[in-house]
């Protein structure tokens, strides 16, 4: 995990120095300020450092983990590893509701009104497909 | 019926032997599947098919553009239309696609979990992908015909006013919701690479495929959500009458901007998966490690990061951009994009080289990207670019570049992985005739295009005068297109009789010196990818496996203990 | 071996007669498209783009050299067994060859931020103004100075010859500092001579303005460069670099058959204000 948060902490760092650096050539070359670009280099820099920052929360809670290590052995990783969903047909039904959904902002607002629900329906389906029936808490 | 929860696999457990299926079970399972392997599988050949369909379309073109006022095509909107799907589908729908399918068949494998992260999630990003992709290129289907606005859809000829006609729409509509597959499958192999990987596997272990897996996907949640934007923005302008992208406000540079903010990195998505795969291909085949391991992946990394600073050299000729900043970064790219290529040869430096044929095309691939690096050094000058922008010159280097660089190492990969994806090996003789095909077919049709440029061809133009004395290279040009054509036929023949008749293959590294965990596994692929895993204490630890003399250190330390 | 030479010897000979008979001034100038001198700018263009491309074939020709002979050197020969030494790594070797990249690349961008900006700087006091509308698809152009205007349509082009001589003409007078302003009446166009090395798009709301002096006479092609709807293909112009006096008296043509004045925004396609859209399909 070590190595995930620090390349994270390297693009923030690359991506803070750009969005200044860029801001500034411009200012200097120009005044005033390119917002688009600079607007945009800025955001990168705070998803860099969102995540970066997540993934040093993580790793400060867990260690070191078996994948880490150098000296790991396979059996020394957890024997249980999650749940694994065999087949669904959620993600197919999914795909047709949300492609009618965006087609229809193309084609016209009356197939919309028709195919929301369905991918409301998609959706709630999907998020839920494990807490019921057979695997309902 | 299969395991719902998921334990470490022990050496030595068996599988019942699945009885045989209907064609409607075939078919059901396929639909719902949520196993990685069957994904890739179904992202590739879908791509492969929208490779197919963009190819036919480039043929169209340098058909009509083969002679000097030729109507091969009844109208030049037409023509337009045609370009503008034949970007769309070759950098949308085949190759961003074609990266997912790569990584999705052999990403989890690599790092020795049983699946992704979230495989139902994994599943929605490619039904996303082929119904979105469907949705943009069913304008076709309609009268006025498809988005015919350039791939760019510069803005204002993309609103309403210069492109009326619901195959826009579509376009924009059917493209945001692909884009969201991507997104989603980008977010699924970072997750997967970050918490999944078996013990021992640590970052600097991870095969160089898995790495650039990983920093692709990073490029991808970087540049689709603003492609996403972009794309709802122009969707709101076409039908909902706003004025974002309007000239007076602006709008047609705010658009560029946001394109290009994604459209560069875009092509480093496109590129550095194919990197991974031939840097898995030449240590194979050379019968060493990858050379220079650490600054193969500092330089991908350094690619990823430079690629989001670069996005306006795209602009050069807008008058409205700051010059030497996009020139600087993007010269400076070439330097780790050099870094990798000479990594590559130090692979193959004092190695044992044989030339089968995922070897064959990766020898294809860099000789041809070494040649678009070249013009792209040209290009990323904004004195050269001035003359050079929109002109054949660009879209020769492109053509290099990406063709190179996906074609090539896509047929490498399929050539390499085959036995692992289907237990049978494509046929060598085939591959050879098919590689040679591409080649020249390749470099026949494009070489030429660089000269056209330089002589002042536009790129985008449906015919020309013949006193522009652009006669004769578009005719080589388009002969070249022929051949590149027919070379496909002995790749469809080559799949089609392996399928049927080729020797089943049971070796769990066919190739003999695999050096990453695919290779450590059953040929094909069991469902939850292993029955056991071999200790990892190197970058190839299939290779550490079955060749204990050459391992890497750490490896006959750990044997001896 | 020396039949090997020979043979050799007939296409080397071959190239190099044609090199050094009329393609040498062509060789010279990297194959760009019109001669030396055409503009104040050109000659540097060319010199950039001569010297870039000779490093950058060294560069290639190195890199290709390298795989050519890990190739042929390096194979598995017949019978071979075992395996090569497992060397991952050799730090002084990478170094290099990322410092050496490095340092060719600054001195690229040196060069090209010295002539980039000796291309785009302004000239004080042109002493010919133009200002070129473009539209869909063809070429509006404002002569600012003389107060006249000439306006052109798209080529019209079926596959016959003959169509250069009817396209729309832009006159500038040799050596005279020029400023074109332009812009454009509904997309983006873009504004290519090709023998001046130079473009520069034109946007609908916005001027861009391009500095030069033309230096030869003669006439040159010019086509648009950013594709703008249906007719991209046909929208193409001529230059023609003349003498003062021939530039005055084209500029009274001008004036005789009534074009005065100067062609304003009045007729741009893009007039809408928020709540002023025609109706669109809904």
């Amino acid at each position: 995990m070590k190595a995930n948060y620090l390349l994270w902490i390297l693009l923030t760092v690359f991506y803070a120095l750009v969005t200044g650096g860029y801001h500034l050539w411009y200012f200097l070359t120009y005044g005033g300020w390119e917002p688009i670009g600079t607007s945009a280099l800025a955001m990168l820099t705070f998803m860099s450092a969102f995540l970066a920052f997540y993934l040093w929360k993580t790793h400060r809670t867990q260690g070191v983990v078996p994948e880490d290590r150098l000296d790991a052995n396979i059996e020394d990783g957890e024997s249980e590893l999650g749940f694994f969903s065999p087949w669904s047909w959620w993600p197919l039904y999914l795909g047709i509701a949300c492609a009618l959904v965006f087609a229809s902002l193309a084609v016209g607002w009356w197939l919309t009104y028709f195919v929301v629900p369905l991918a409301i329906i998609g959706v709630v389906g999907y998020v839920f497909e494990h807490s019921r029936g057979q695997h309902a808490h | 019926m299969a395991t719902l929860t998921e334990t470490r696999p022990s050496s030595g457990a068996s599988f019942p032997q699945k009885k045989k299926q209907t064609k409607g079970q075939i078919l059901v399972d396929w639909l719902t599947t949520t196993d990685h392997k069957k994904i890739g599988y179904l992202y590739l050949m879908t791509s492969f098919a929208y490779f197919l369909i963009g190819g036919v379309m480039a043929l169209v073109i340098r058909a009509q553009l083969a002679a000097p006022g030729l109507d091969i095509v009844q109208t030049k909107e037409q023509y337009n239309q045609l370009f503008t799907m034949h970007g769309t589908i070759m950098l949308l729908m085949f190759a961003t696609p074609l990266f997912a399918g790569f990584a999705n068949v052999l990403m989890p494998v690599q790092i020795g979990a049983p699946d992704v992260a979230f495989p139902r999630l994994n599943a929605i990003a490619y039904w996303f992908y082929f119904f979105g992709s469907f949705v943009a290129v069913s304008g076709f289907f309609t009268p006025q015909g498809a988005a015919s606005f350039g791939w760019f859809a510069y803005a204002p000829l993309s609103n309403t006013t210069f492109s009326p006609g619901i195959g826009g729409d579509l376009w924009v509509f059917g493209l945001a919701l692909g884009g969201f597959g991507t997104i989603l499958g980008g977010v699924n192999f970072i997750t997967t690479i970050l918490t999944m990987r078996a013990p021992g596997m640590t970052m600097f272990r991870m095969p160089i495929f898995t790495w650039n897996t990983l920093v692709t996907s990073i490029l991808v949640i970087m540049a689709f959500p603003p492609l996403a934007a972009a794309l709802f923005a122009l969707g709101a302008d076409r039908r909902l009458d706003a004025h974002i992208f309007d000239p007076a406000n602006g709008g047609a540079m705010l658009w560029q901007h946001l394109f290009w903010f994604f459209g560069h990195p875009e092509v480093y998505i496109l590129a550095l998966p194919f990197f991974g795969i031939v840097s898995e291909i030449f240590p194979v085949f050379s019968r060493k490690p990858i050379f220079g391991y650490k600054t193969l992946v500092y330089a991908t990394i350094a690619i990823a990061a430079l690629s989001m600073t670069v996005w306006a050299h795209h602009m050069y000729v807008t008058g409205s951009v700051l010059l030497p900043f996009f020139a600087f970064t993007t010269m400076l790219i070439a330097v780790p994009t050099g870094v990798k290529i000479f990594n590559w040869i130090g692979t193959m430096w004092r190695g044992s080289i044989t030339f089968e044929n995922p070897m064959l095309w990766s020898l294809g691939f860099l000789t041809t990207f070494i040649f678009g690096g070249l013009t792209g050094v040209i290009l990323a000058s904004p004195a050269l670019d001035y003359h050079l922008s929109d002109s054949y010159f660009v879209v020769a280097h492109f053509h290099y570049v990406v063709f190179g660089t996906v074609v090539f190492a896509m047929f490498a990969g399929f050539f390499f992985w085959w036995p692992k994806m289907t237990g049978k090996m494509l046929n060598e003789r085939l591959g050879y005739i098919q590689f040679w095909l591409t080649f020249f077919g390749f470099h026949i049709t494009f070489l030429i295009q660089h000269w056209l440029g330089v002589i002042g061809m536009p790129r985008r133009y449906a015919t020309y005068l013949p006193e522009d004395g652009f006669t004769w290279m578009n005719m080589v040009s388009s002969l070249g297109s022929i051949l590149l054509a027919l070379s496909i036929i002995p790749f469809l023949w080559n799949v089609y009789i392996t399928y049927r008749s080729a020797p089943k293959v049971t070796l769990d590294d066919p190739w003999g010196y695999g050096r990453s965990l695919e290779w450590a596994t059953a040929t094909p692929f069991p469902r939850h990818n292993f029955t056991s895993i071999p200790r990892i204490r190197s970058e190839s630890p299939a290779f550490d496996l079955h060749h204990p003399d050459y391992a890497a250190p750490e490896a006959k330390a750990a044997a001896k203990k | 071996m020396s039949t090997r030479f020979k043979w050799a010897s007939i296409p080397l000979a071959t190239t190099m007669v044609l090199l050094l008979s009329g393609c040498a001034d062509q060789f010279a100038r990297g194959f760009l498209p019109g001669e030396w001198g055409v503009t104040n700018h050109t000659d540097r263009i060319t010199g950039l783009w001569t010297t870039a491309w000779i490093v950058l074939w060294l560069v290639g020709i190195i890199a290709w050299a390298l795989m050519g002979w890990a190739i042929l050197v390096y194979r598995r020969r017949k019978g071979e067994t075992g395996m090569p030494a497992q060397l991952r790594y050799n730090n002084p070797i990478e170094v290099l060859f990322t410092v050496i990249p490095l340092i060719l690349v600054i001195g690229f961008f040196a060069f090209t931020a010295r002539d980039m900006a000796a291309i785009e700087k302004p000239t004080e006091n042109p002493e010919v103004t133009i200002q070129v509308i473009a539209k869909q698809w063809s070429w509006d152009f404002n002569y600012v100075d003389a107060n006249v205007f000439e306006s052109g349509i798209q080529a019209q082009f079926e596959g016959q010859e003959g169509v250069p001589e009817t396209l729309p003409t832009l006159y500038l007078p040799v050596n005279k500092t020029v400023k074109i302003d332009l812009s454009a009446r509904d997309v983006i166009h873009s504004f290519w001579v090709i023998d001046f090395l130079y473009k520069k798009d034109m946007f609908p709301g916005k001027t861009n303005s391009m500095y030069f002096t033309p230096q030869k006479e003669g006439t040159y092609a010019g086509k648009c460069a950013e594709l703008c709807g249906e007719y991209h293909s046909l929208m193409l112009f001529q230059v023609k670099v003349v003498s003062q006096t021939e530039y005055d008296s084209y500029l009274a043509t001008l004036a005789a058959k009534g074009q005065t004045g100067q062609l304003d925004t009045t007729y741009d396609r893009n007039q809408n204000l928020p709540g002023d859209n025609p109706e669109i399909r809904g």
